[in-house]
């Protein structure tokens, strides 16, 4: 891991020039880079504290972090949810994402795949904006929750016109890396696995 | 690539904002991955009939990290953005990221087109900011109309 030096090396100036905004900083009551921290963390992890090596023009400007502070406060909709784990269904049916996706997939090539498990409400295939290919993952929707459990099931993990795709829910009842991580789906602790590859 | 080897190591966080201040007030677009999973998702155009969507969702850790792969293939962190243009009138855009143990915080100014990005004077650093909030923008508005049943524009 040859790489990490080389970032250290790049972020040096920077460094230098978050230490000369701290005293101008010392002057007025702003204290950008702690506020900036502490309204990501949001309580959700104390890894988010430990030094990081920061590089850009947003740490420089403190209206940028009352601002953000202030959109991001007010209440966002969210559906019904019962919270705790599990998968979360959409409003319409249940989606799983499909990841590994080979860049020269046809849309009906993962229909037909998919749709041997209950009918496709919808299927979401993005490009990348840059090269035109497949981006690596679709969404799909079905109707059912058994059937968006069989296309998992079956599918996750199997290799899909030469590339391994990985299948699983979209969207969860509750946040992870808490408890109740393993009942989530039958796969369990999948964050940490080490048999996922891009 | 030491990255790859990274992409499951330590936190990930990444928000992404579009706006201006102007004459139907402040409108912008803005989303967050949070660590724990939530995807927040905000949309206030004030044009026509002010609407304001303001939605979130736990997504799972296979979606994040998805989002993580789309960042880390990018190549994003490697770039600085002391060379791009700076937010003005027109509008601004932030992207901040925090993976692993490096945080970056970008802004510079709303970017129309690949001209915008080949006058500047980082097109490369540019193109590739360019080029990755747009595959965000895509992954999260699939996410956000496939749960919501909403346009998200």
């Amino acid at each position: 891991m040859a790489n990490p030096e080389v970032e250290a090396v790049d972020f040096e100036p920077e460094d230098d020039d978050l230490m000369d905004e701290d005293v101008d900083g010392a002057a007025s009551p702003r204290a950008p880079i702690p506020k900036l921290k502490s309204a990501i963390t949001g309580g959700s992890s104390s890894s988010f504290s430990a030094a990081k090596k920061t590089k850009g023009r947003g740490f420089r400007e403190e209206a940028t972090t009352a601002d953000r502070n202030a959109r991001m406060s007010a209440p966002f909709d969210s559906l019904d949810s019962e919270g705790g784990p599990g998968p979360e269904r959409s409003i319409e049916g249940w989606i799983i994402l499909v990841t590994g996706v080979h860049e020269e997939l046809q849309e009906d090539e993962l229909l037909n795949a998919f749709r041997e498990f209950g009918e496709i409400k919808n299927l979401h295939l993005n490009l990348d904006r840059r090269t035109g290919f497949v981006k690596g993952y679709a969404l799909i929707e079905y109707e059912d929750r058994e059937e968006a459990e069989k296309a998992i099931h079956e599918m996750d993990g199997t290799e899909f016109y030469t590339h391994t795709i990985h299948v699983d829910w979209a969207f969860s009842k509750g946040p992870f890396k808490r408890k109740n991580m393993r009942r989530r789906s039958p796969r369990g602790h999948r964050s940490r696995s080490p048999r996922r590859r891009f | 690539m030491a990255e790859t080897g990274d992409e499951n190591a330590g936190e990930f966080y990444l928000r992404y904002y579009v706006g201006h201040k102007g004459k139907f007030g402040h409108e912008f677009l803005e989303f967050e991955f949070r660590p724990d999973g939530k995807l927040r998702y905000a949309n206030n155009s004030n044009y026509k009939n002010d609407t304001m969507i303001r939605k979130e969702v736990f997504v799972t850790p296979a979606v994040l990290k998805e989002c993580r792969r789309i960042v880390v293939e990018s190549e994003i962190m490697k770039e600085d953005d002391n060379n791009w243009p700076e937010p003005d009138r027109v509008g601004r855009q932030e992207l901040e990221i925090v993976m692993g143990n490096e945080h970056i915080s970008f802004t510079t100014a709303k970017i129309g087109s690949l001209v915008d990005v080949n006058t500047s004077k980082d097109p490369e650093g540019l193109r590739i900011f360019y080029y990755l909030v747009q595959d965000l923008k895509c992954f999260v508005f699939s996410l956000i109309s496939l749960h919501f049943k909403i346009k998200p524009i």
